[in-house]
């Protein structure tokens, strides 16, 4: 009887793809059919005989075309190193002029909710130790445009400010906050997540941040099945893990140096039960297949309850990012051993942050554990997408619901629909709704008018309140839902949709770029509206790239 | 940047009008009389060897001979002459007064930024005697020095518009400008050079690349220049050029620019040989050659990285290498221009007619 599974196959599992890559030796295989391709070239034949066949040309006879002839001069690129320079990341532009009076994101500014409301609008920089630990945690992204200025910097907006309350709140009460980030191309996401995690970390968080979801799910790195304690299978990829552990350590070596193991932890290795969590961090960096016994331990220590009377056992809140959520949001490139695709809430890391967005995973110090979309490499997600559009139509239905409901009431009472106040309603601006919401306001606002208008009866004016209701986006039921991404979706987690600028945050950003000297001309009203409006309604990535890059 | 010119000279020197020139078989005896004011075969002499060389010296804005032989120069006149110092015109007195020899001319310090940034390695740049400096010519005279001083300052954001008179938007000024248009939304420069770089009609991507080139400009450390290889008079000082980067573009594309092409006539010099006659070229046809040269110079280098913007890195480069004087394509330069001036003598090609 033979096996199921296919013993060279076998074998070659055992060897993880990225040791196998560095040896030197050739593998081949012991017995195979197939013609050898590294067969020696043949022979050269003995020196140009006269008499030898016609078809040898006389040397100096020949055409020579140079252009054939590939000459390698000077030494080729080390592997890697052509990416390298590609996704370098650059900070300071030494020819752009200097901001007189751009101040910085400072512990002050964020930990006071009423003096980061006043800066809003304003151009911010970030401090040199922020920079420093948003560098480790790879939160500064090639294409951003941060190598044209002098140091980084950016605007606080409105969501900024409400994730700087967030921030406050959660470190005050120790509550939770969990928030998907979604929007255009370009409308400011990472750099949100970016200002997110600085707020954090300026106060004195944990920040763990996996910059890009994509290279967990598309089968790029090695990956091994364990079995969990509920008899599971789930896959870790060691190397990015460890990778990511790097990270951690290189960001927070300042806060986690003084915190110790609390916890008894079961590691393939021995170690000191005193240990400081950087130490254990940096261990599972340095041995991949220590990487994720050592991140789950790490994780178990930061959901720990805080104990600041014994030393070491202080546990700050935590602040859990990822930039590119949809594409774990969905099967990953990854087989198993049935040949089926793997989702990619069973690979082990995306599983362990999706636990943390659903709130499986409890952070008893409080946290905020916040994702940001990818409209630049995205991913069909209908599933993500459905819940996205119909969390976003909930908060904006909210205020439909309130407007009837305080004309409801106002109709039960007053005597005439020429006493009811309409003020709420007339400020209505249907545009503002998303496009299912918007059509349903036009028409409250427009009937509502027309019965009193028209001076029509308490009753009909009754009827037809009763019978509005906002319409949110429904779930076509003659698809399969992802399940797993639901299990998430529908644990109450917030969701923020980023929306372009306003033209006086254009202006700022736009006076920005003048004084760094990297936009020529006069920042004049004119020139703001028209380039806020070529930018799509002000999303930030485009009018940087149409006043600073494209425009000449 | 030399205005576009829609004045274009004719080669070669216009025959007489038919009827004037009598022949050798014409048996009259009357001779024929010129028409008033018309010129004779010989009356149009090409000029002096000299007079062409401080001619051409003067567009290249270098110092071309003395043509005015052996004259003394007024200043030195005015040196030795209190009397005539008193009588001189205005404009010699200031130039005496503030001793604006060239050599005197510093750019504006006006930077709070420190320019301290990469520098090529001492073996890459070409050997340039520091202490010589660069030649006058290249160097900005004063109302040029102002200039860029005043467009160094950052431009201080304006106020909102404050008065609003039923207008959302200030009413245009009136007469609209010939140039008011959507064809002349970029700068002439960056639009023929966009076009330039420009493959399969893909303007997108030409527009991309030449976003990079001038991003590249930007952060790239501001350049040397070579005394060796003048660029044009009144380039504004090196450290300006970063935050200007389509004056860098324009400097460079027209530093390089030629000023003829050679047109080989076949069969006019005999024996199968062909005549090589120098062309002058328009403003246009400059900057292409240039910008020709440019993209095959680029098109021999490797590529560092990989990604996208490589080509236009390259070109970059390249660009930065003319006005660093380090790039081969000012020996292209120089060939032609060397063999315009030896070619010159067939310029009269035409008038010399056919037997």
């Amino acid at each position: 009887m033979s096996s199921s599974v296919c013993l060279r196959c076998f074998k070659r599992a055992l060897i993880p793809p990225e040791s196998s890559s560095s040896l030197t030796t050739a593998h081949r295989a012991a017995f195979s059919t197939s013609p050898s391709l590294s067969a020696n070239p043949p022979k050269k034949k003995p020196s140009v005989g006269k008499t030898q066949g016609k078809s040898q040309a006389k040397p100096g006879k020949t055409l020579r075309l140079t252009k054939n002839k590939r000459v390698q001069t000077g030494r080729p690129p080390a592997p890697g190193e052509r990416k390298a320079l590609r996704k370098r990341i650059v900070l300071s532009n030494t020819n752009a002029l200097d901001v007189p009076g751009l101040e910085n994101l400072t512990t002050e500014n964020v930990k006071d909710t009423g003096r980061l409301r006043e800066l809003e609008g304003r151009v911010l920089g970030f401090g040199e130790d922020t920079v420093d630990a948003m560098r480790a945690l790879e939160a500064f992204k090639p294409g951003q445009g941060w190598s044209l200025f002098k140091r980084p910097a950016a605007l606080v907006r409105k969501d900024m400010i409400e994730l700087g309350e967030a921030v406050q709140n959660a470190k005050e009460n120790n509550s939770v906050a969990r928030r998907v980030v979604f929007g255009e191309r370009g409308s400011g996401k990472s750099v949100l997540l970016l200002q997110g995690m600085a707020m954090a970390y300026l106060q004195g968080w944990v920040v763990l941040h996996f910059p890009e979801a994509r290279p967990i799910t598309n089968a790029q790195t090695a990956y091994q099945p364990i079995q969990t304690a509920e008899g599971e299978t789930i896959y870790v990829q060691p190397h990015y893990i460890a990778g990511v552990l790097g990270n951690i350590a290189a960001a927070n070596r300042g806060l986690l140096n003084d915190l110790r193991l609390s916890k008894q932890h079961k590691l393939p290795i021995p170690l000191q039960s005193n240990i400081s969590l950087t130490r254990l961090v940096e261990l599972g960096a340095r041995d991949p297949q220590l990487a994720y016994p050592i991140w789950k331990a790490f994780l178990s220590e930061m959901t720990a309850p805080s104990q600041p009377e014994k030393q070491g056992q202080l546990r700050p809140p935590v602040f859990v990012g990822m930039d590119g959520v949809d594409h774990i949001m969905r099967m990953s490139a990854y087989l198993d051993t049935d040949m089926k695709p793997i989702h990619a809430h069973d690979l082990a890391i995306a599983r362990d942050y999706a636990s943390l967005l659903s709130g499986k995973t409890p952070l008893p110090n409080g946290g905020i554990v916040m994702a940001a979309t990818s409209a630049s490499t995205r991913p069909a997600v209908p599933t993500l997408d459905h819940f996205l559009a119909r969390k976003h139509a909930e908060t904006h239905a909210q205020a439909l619901t309130t407007i009837r409901d305080a004309l409801l009431d106002q109709a039960k009472t007053a005597k005439s629909i020429q006493d009811i106040d309409l003020t709420n309603l007339e400020a209505l601006t249907p545009a503002s709704f998303p496009p299912p919401l918007a059509l349903q306001a036009q028409n409250l606002q427009y009937l509502v008018l027309r019965f009193h208008d028209q001076n029509a009866s308490l009753h009909s004016l009754r009827k037809y309140l009763h019978s509005f209701a906002p319409k949110l986006p429904e779930w076509n039921p003659f698809e399969a839902m992802d399940q797993h991404v639901a299990d998430v979706m529908q644990t109450g987690v917030g969701v923020t949709k980023m929306e372009g600028l306003s033209k006086e945050e254009a202006r700022s950003v736009m006076e920005y770029y003048a004084r760094s000297g990297m936009m020529r001309g006069a920042v004049t009203e004119g020139l703001v509206s028209e380039r806020w409006t070529l930018a799509g309604g002000g999303i930030v990535g485009e009018l940087e790239r149409g006043a600073v890059r494209a425009r000449f | 940047m030399p205005s576009a010119s829609s004045f274009r000279p004719v080669i070669g020197v216009k025959r007489p009008a038919g009827g004037v020139c009598r022949t050798f078989a014409d048996k009259s005896s009357a001779m024929p009389e010129a028409k008033e004011g018309a010129k004779g075969p010989n009356m149009e002499q090409q000029e002096h060897v000299s007079e062409e060389a401080a001619k051409m010296a003067k567009m290249t804005g270098g110092e071309g001979p003395d043509i005015e032989g052996t004259g003394t120069p007024v200043q030195e006149i005015l040196a030795g002459d209190k009397e005539a110092r008193k009588q001189a015109p205005q404009v010699m007195k200031d130039s005496i007064k503030a001793g604006t020899g060239a050599q005197n001319a510093k750019p504006a310090t006006g930077r709070s930024f420190s320019t301290m940034a990469r520098r090529r390695a001492a073996d890459m740049t070409p050997g340039i005697d520091e202490s010589a400096g660069l030649p006058p010519s290249m160097l900005p005279t004063a109302d040029q020095r102002a200039l860029y001083a005043q467009e160094q300052q950052p431009l201080a954001p304006q106020p909102v518009q404050e008065e609003k008179k039923g207008h959302k938007f200030p009413l245009p000024a009136l007469p609209l400008p010939s140039n008011g248009n959507k064809d002349h939304r970029y700068d002439p420069v960056v639009d023929q050079i966009t076009n330039l770089l420009m493959r399969d009609g893909k303007k997108a991507v030409a527009q991309r690349n030449m976003a990079a080139i001038l991003s590249t400009f930007r952060t790239a450390p501001p350049p040397t220049y070579n005394p060796l290889r003048p660029l044009l008079p009144g380039a504004p000082p090196a450290s300006h050029l970063p935050l200007h980067p389509v004056l860098y573009l324009t400097l460079a594309i027209d530093s390089i620019a030629p000023l003829l092409r050679i047109r080989s006539q076949r069969g006019a010099a005999g024996g199968g040989v062909a005549l090589q006659i120098p062309v002058p070229l328009g403003l246009q046809q400059r900057r292409r050659t240039a910008f020709t040269w440019i993209l095959d110079a680029a098109s021999k280098k490797r590529s560092r990285g990989s990604g996208k913007d490589q080509f236009a890195l390259r070109v970059a480069e390249e660009l930065i290498a003319v006005v660093e004087g380090r790039s081969t394509v000012w020996d292209k330069r120089a060939a032609v221009h060397r063999l315009g001036t030896t070619a010159r003598s067939n310029l009269t090609h035409g008038n010399r007619g056919r037997r």
